[in-house]
């Protein structure tokens, strides 16, 4: 116990940097998957067969394969294959990586529940704006839109939620976010050798930010309660 | 249905072929590390060789040392990266580092699927006793009845669960240190690079030597399978030995007795 005390301060300032990678990645994978989600739900519903063909099949071969394994391909098939590495060898290159592997993937999931979302407003309302004369965008916009986002706060929670768990995962690159910092002191760091609890204590990161976004999220979901 | 598998077929026979198309580069490897300035050197956090002084944000080690100065006789920058060492075939041919430059034992294993350097230390698992006692454990037999003090895992442990001795396993290579300095275990084993950086005069544990070599190993860089970079580097290691510059570098991290004569 007088060790752990002793390591504290080193691992928690290593669990930090650790912790902003993590933060990083999950803010902007958001970022990005929001409105590239919302444009591939618009193509998978496309009347031009081509585009929601292939959309579709983007969908299926993402959501078909494991994360882990599109973070090897995005991070290493340019170098590996075209003998190009694209992203470099530096952090901010497996930082870019990671994240443009992140915002395809949950765009996939996310494009899924926009079109649940938009497909779940009735009928009805669509016809009733053409009668009005309105257009099918401001019938989007003014009409669908606000309901769709009532709708999608359930299960976006759900993404966003599993999202700050997965970004572990892109350890696999080495881009260094909290696992990887905790699992440095057990082989040795910074004069912490076979120091085991500071790969359990990431837990408490993961679980303290997980309540913070589940406060605010049903925050936002009681606040769009006024459509009842 | 059809057009999908038609579809999937197409897709992955244009992937093959540009995979063939693109998997042959005749520009040689230190052709390559020149025109982009950079020699990146994948590394852990693995004292002396590459790591960290406390507060400090600069890499340094007898490796790190080392890769500094060939890269500058190459006349490119360094970048250091910390990478997953299961990961490290992948991260050289994926041409996302140059080198694994980390204190890495020569196996048949690495020399297999890397071009290496040659070896350019000695590494051993040794025997640790208090220094008034040396006399007594000078070999392997001798060590019959004493109690060790191992780390759970390491090469060390091998060798002593090998012999049939007697061991305690203990969380890490220094715990055994301090078990041997303690008196509660008689000897330790651990690395011999480790030992002369961390016992005898000038450190901790100045009561403290090594005797015994159990096995030997040694280390050297890899570099991508083919690079011409490894025989630039032989070179490299031959010029330094000579001039001395070598040696001076190892004694700044106390691993000059393991460094291996570079010709």
């Amino acid at each position: 116990m007088e060790q752990i005390m002793e390591q504290m301060p080193i691992v928690i300032h290593s669990l930090n940097i650790g912790f902003i990678q993590t933060l990083k990645l999950f803010f902007v994978t958001l970022i990005g998957a929001f409105p590239l989600g919302l444009i591939m739900s618009f193509g998978s519903t496309s009347r031009f067969k081509p585009l929601s063909w292939f959309i579709k099949l983007l969908i299926w071969i993402i959501r078909g394969t494991p994360l882990m394994i599109q973070l090897l391909i995005i991070y290493y098939f340019p170098g590996l294959v075209l003998h190009n590495p694209i992203w470099g060898g530096g952090e901010s290159g497996r930082f870019l990586a990671a994240s443009v592997s992140f915002i395809l993937n949950y765009s996939c999931y996310f494009s899924e529940i926009y079109r649940g979302g938009i497909q779940g407003v009735p009928v009805g309302q669509e016809e009733a704006g053409l009668v009005l004369g309105m257009t099918k965008t401001q019938i989007f916009f003014k009409i669908k839109l606000l309901q769709v986002i009532k709708r999608i706060v359930p299960p976006m929670s759900n993404e966003i939620i599993t999202l700050v768990k997965d970004t572990s995962l892109a350890r696999i690159i080495a881009l260094q976010e909290i696992i990887w910092a905790g699992q440095a002191f057990m082989k040795g760091s910074q004069g912490i050798s076979g120091a085991i609890w500071p790969l359990f204590f990431t837990a408490v990161y993961y679980l303290i930010f997980n309540g913070i976004l589940t406060i605010l999220l049903g925050t936002l979901e009681k606040k769009l309660d006024y459509f009842r | 249905m059809k057009k999908l598998i038609a579809m999937l077929l197409t897709s992955s026979m244009i992937f093959s072929m540009t995979a063939t198309a693109f998997a042959s580069s005749d520009e040689s490897d230190a052709a390559y590390v020149k025109e982009k300035g950079t020699l990146v050197v994948g590394i852990t956090d693995f004292a002396p060789m590459d790591y960290k002084e406390e507060g400090s944000e600069d890499w340094v080690g007898f490796d790190a040392d080392m890769a500094v100065a060939f890269a500058e006789s190459l006349g490119v920058e360094v970048e250091f990266v910390e990478i997953d060492w299961d990961n490290k075939i992948l991260e050289l041919e994926g041409k996302t580092i140059d080198c694994v430059w980390n204190g890495m034992t020569l196996t048949d294993e690495v020399t297999s699927s890397m071009e290496c350097s040659n070896a350019y230390c000695n590494n051993a698992q040794v025997v640790v006793v208090p220094e008034d006692k040396a006399d007594q454990y000078q070999d392997v037999d001798s060590l019959a009845d004493l109690n060790f003090a191992v780390e759970a895992g390491s090469a060390g442990e091998a060798e002593i669960s090998n012999l049939g001795l007697n061991y305690t396993a203990v969380k890490a290579q220094s715990d055994a240190l301090m078990e041997v300095s303690a008196g509660t275990s008689d000897a330790a084993v651990i690395d011999l690079l480790m030992a002369a950086a961390m016992i005898g005069e000038g450190t901790g544990y100045e009561n403290l030597t090594h005797t015994v070599e159990l096995n030997s190993e040694e280390y050297g860089v890899g570099f991508r399978k083919g690079s011409d970079l490894a025989e630039a580097l032989n070179e490299f290691f031959a010029a330094s030995y000579e001039d001395g510059s070598m040696t001076e570098c190892a004694e700044k991290y106390g691993v000059q007795d393991a460094v291996i004569e570079q010709k």
